[in-house]
């Protein structure tokens, strides 16, 4: 299982959704599959997507790799408002990941 | 003559009127000398060399000027220099930054401290390009108000106001001078009075609510050491900014305000209007760089329910309306300022930005609205910085005084130093003097300055920025950028002169913003849309006359950084204070489990 962290408008596609709670989705994750993929999964339109998605706490695209028991969090496209010069988006597989 | 009672005129402010009649105000600028030992303000020519400077530019080259980098921030020889950006006061997109510079009682270092409000636009229109205030108040106790306006500078008692609430003396300020449509006011409140140094500096918003902060630094103890209160600025019939070259001021402008208008993030219902910057608190909780009880875990579990988007879920439900950011001064696009309603829909406070929002909330465990609006509320009262507030509380429930969580007490802690007692003395100078009194070692701060809302453990970039920057830990002074782009953080790559460039040239880009009268929340435009960037420097060369381009950016903001860099050197500080706390290096921040692990010499390369 993944656990997908919804926020904005996106919550809607969560379990429950609540704008001062946690609104979460969690499910199974097919060997091999991306972000995308789970994003589309779930529902979330393309045009809705951000720029701000984080897998297990780091700055990521759409094509990274994604595994049981990780954390995905996501923002929709009007709330993106990271500092993103402070970050370095990852994309691909997860051979780069320290440790 | 005198129009304000017991006034101690200027007999400059004749002369002025002399310059007045002769009708040459379009083309006169002056820097206006404030001297409160003998109560005289001054009007004097701009020196040729300081012409084209604005801004932060402006502040830290007088700052280096004219103030001995070793004297005591609280005595007669530091000044407070006040200036507008290059292109306030005329009808460019967002920029009403004022920038307040002096050295600091709170790092020791140059400090220049900017806000947005009415005030930086009315000062421009009036043609002063700067207010210098020096000296000290022989009568010791007695606070004055300065009353500026097309016709000179006169003096006011301000005794009347000393020891209140900023939110209860404003609008009877307001109502004395004429309204606020008509005068914009600078104050201090009793942390700056009682020499504090977590005091800021208050600006009205365009409600002329005293919520617009120069917050950082301890400058509102400057003034309150010189008894300087308040500032009302009134630009009645003032001549407006001069602008050399229209034509070239209209394209830029234009330029810089679609930019404003396309970015996802600065655009009307954009990222920052509709959550304002607490729209953070969620996104930087992802990122695991949410310092949380004062920097021991990089996640809050209550962050949802602090977040820009429950603020906007709260005001909706008490309100019965959806309500949309505010701007702080006239003429911004972004209008990024929030409110905080209470449970029967009465305004509680503005503004609750991301890093004071933080620093009441994740900071201190607190995942209560109501609890951190009643103290963003009172750092406005008191004219408190809020992050450094927050940040001593932190320090404080370290050091036993309360639990981490425990709302009740926070507010009664932030109480104390309203009223003053030695335990609010102590808490009102900070989170280092804090972690002093209280024997607690982990006080997040670089050069005495608590950091703001940003984990340098898990957002590398930033612990750069806290490390090397100019005035101790902070997030605006000027941004680096990851030194994962750089290529230096757990890679074997040295850093190589371009990226190290790279780094250096952020730092001056954001330099040369704060000097352009901009809020650096430009930034996320300009960055991403080339022409917008090229907007704001021909806005600056259209007012100047000048013929900048992006090299000119680079220099100037090397200029700007050089000369901090120069006069911190000079107050004492070396290398061996570009460093960030020895907790940070030591202990693994979860969910990343990272610490700090740029090398010194590594850090020590990027600003030479």
């Amino acid at each position: 299982m993944i656990t997908v962290h919804l926020y904005g408008k996106l919550r809607r596609f969560a379990e429950e959704s609540d704008p001062a709670a946690d609104s979460t989705v969690s499910i199974p994750v097919v060997p091999g599959e991306t972000i995308e993929g789970i994003l589309k999964r779930i529902g979330i339109p393309e045009e809705e997507l951000g720029n701000n998605i984080f897998l297990n706490g780091e700055y990521s695209g759409l094509t990274r790799e994604v595994k049981s028991g990780d954390r995905l969090g996501v923002f929709p496209d009007d709330m993106q408002l990271l500092y993103k010069w402070y970050f370095t988006k990852r994309e691909g597989d997860r051979s780069d990941e320290p440790g | 003559m005198p129009r304000h009672g017991d006034l101690f005129y200027s007999e400059r402010c004749r002369e002025r009127e002399d310059l007045i009649s002769k009708k040459e105000l379009v083309t006169v600028q002056t820097i206006l000398r404030v001297n409160m030992a003998d109560r005289t303000a001054t009007y004097e020519d701009v020196p040729e060399k300081y012409k084209q400077r604005a801004g932060r530019w402006l502040t830290s080259s007088i700052v280096c000027d004219e103030i001995p980098a070793t004297c005591h921030p609280l005595g007669p020889k530091n000044k407070v220099v006040i200036a507008s950006g290059i292109v306030s006061g005329t009808v460019s997109p967002t920029s009403a930054r004022i920038s307040v510079g002096a050295k600091s009682p709170l790092t020791g270092t140059i400090k220049e401290s900017n806000a947005g409000t009415w005030f930086s636009q009315k000062l421009a229109r009036l043609g002063i390009k700067a207010i210098i205030i020096e000296g000290v108040s022989t009568e010791k106790g007695s606070l004055l108000t300065l009353k500026i306006d097309k016709e000179g500078a006169t003096f006011e008692s301000a005794d009347r106001f000393a020891g209140k609430k900023l939110s209860e003396v404003y609008p009877p300020l307001f109502e004395e001078h004429g309204g606020k449509q008509k005068v914009a006011i600078m104050g201090i409140g009793v942390a700056g009075e009682r020499l504090m140094t977590a005091a800021g500096v208050a600006f009205n918003d365009l409600e002329g609510r005293p919520s617009r902060y120069s917050g950082r630094g301890g400058l509102g103890a400057v003034l309150g050491s010189k008894g300087l209160k308040f500032i009302v600025v009134d630009d009645t019939d003032a001549p407006g900014v001069e602008i050399v070259n229209q034509e070239l001021f209209d394209q830029g402008r234009k330029k810089l305000a679609d930019a404003l208008l396309a970015h996802d993030i600065t655009k009307p219902k954009g990222g920052l209007n509709t959550y304002g910057t607490a729209v953070l608190v969620n996104i930087i909780n992802e990122v695991g760089g949410l310092p949380t009880r004062n920097f021991r875990e990089g996640r809050f579990e209550g962050a949802a329910k602090i977040a820009g988007e429950a603020i906007f879920a709260g005001n909706k439900e008490r309100t019965g309306k959806e309500l949309y950011n505010h701007a702080c001064s006239p003429g911004c696009i972004i209008k990024c300022s929030n409110t905080w309603h209470r449970s029967d829909g009465s305004e509680h406070t503005s503004c609750i930005e991301y890093e004071s929002d933080w620093a009441f909330g994740a900071n201190c465990g607190i995942d209560d609205l109501d609890t951190i609006a009643e103290l963003n509320q009172l750092c406005n009262d008191y004219g408190l910085d809020t992050i450094e507030v927050g940040g001593t509380l932190a320090v404080a429930m370290d050091g036993g005084l309360a639990a981490f969580g425990d709302g009740k007490r926070a507010i009664e802690l932030v109480e104390e130093i309203g009223q003053g007692t030695p335990l609010g003395r102590i808490l009102g100078n900070g989170a280092v003097m804090a972690g002093r009194a209280f024997g607690v070692t982990r006080v997040p701060a670089v050069k005495g300055q608590n950091m703001p809302a940003y984990e340098p453990r898990a957002i590398k970039g930033i612990g750069i920025t806290y490390a090397i920057g100019t005035m101790g830990a902070d997030h605006t002074s000027g941004y680096t950028i990851a030194p994962e782009i750089l290529g230096v953080s757990g890679k074997v790559d040295p850093l190589d002169a371009n990226k190290v460039e790279m780094a250096r040239n952020f730092q001056y880009a954001t330099a040369f913003i704060d000097t352009s009268g901009h809020c650096l929340f430009i930034a996320f435009a300009i960055l991403d849309i080339p022409t917008g960037f090229e907007g704001m420097i021909e806005e600056c060369n259209g007012v100047l006359g000048t013929d900048w381009n992006a090299d000119d950016v680079g220099r100037i903001g090397k200029e700007v950084i050089d000369m901090e860099l120069a006069f911190n050197r000079a107050a004492g500080f070396t290398k061996a204070d570009d460093r960030l706390p020895e907790f940070m290096k030591n202990e693994p921040l979860p969910p990343h489990n990272t610490v700090w692990d740029l090398s010194d010499e590594e850090l020590d390369r990027v600003l030479v």
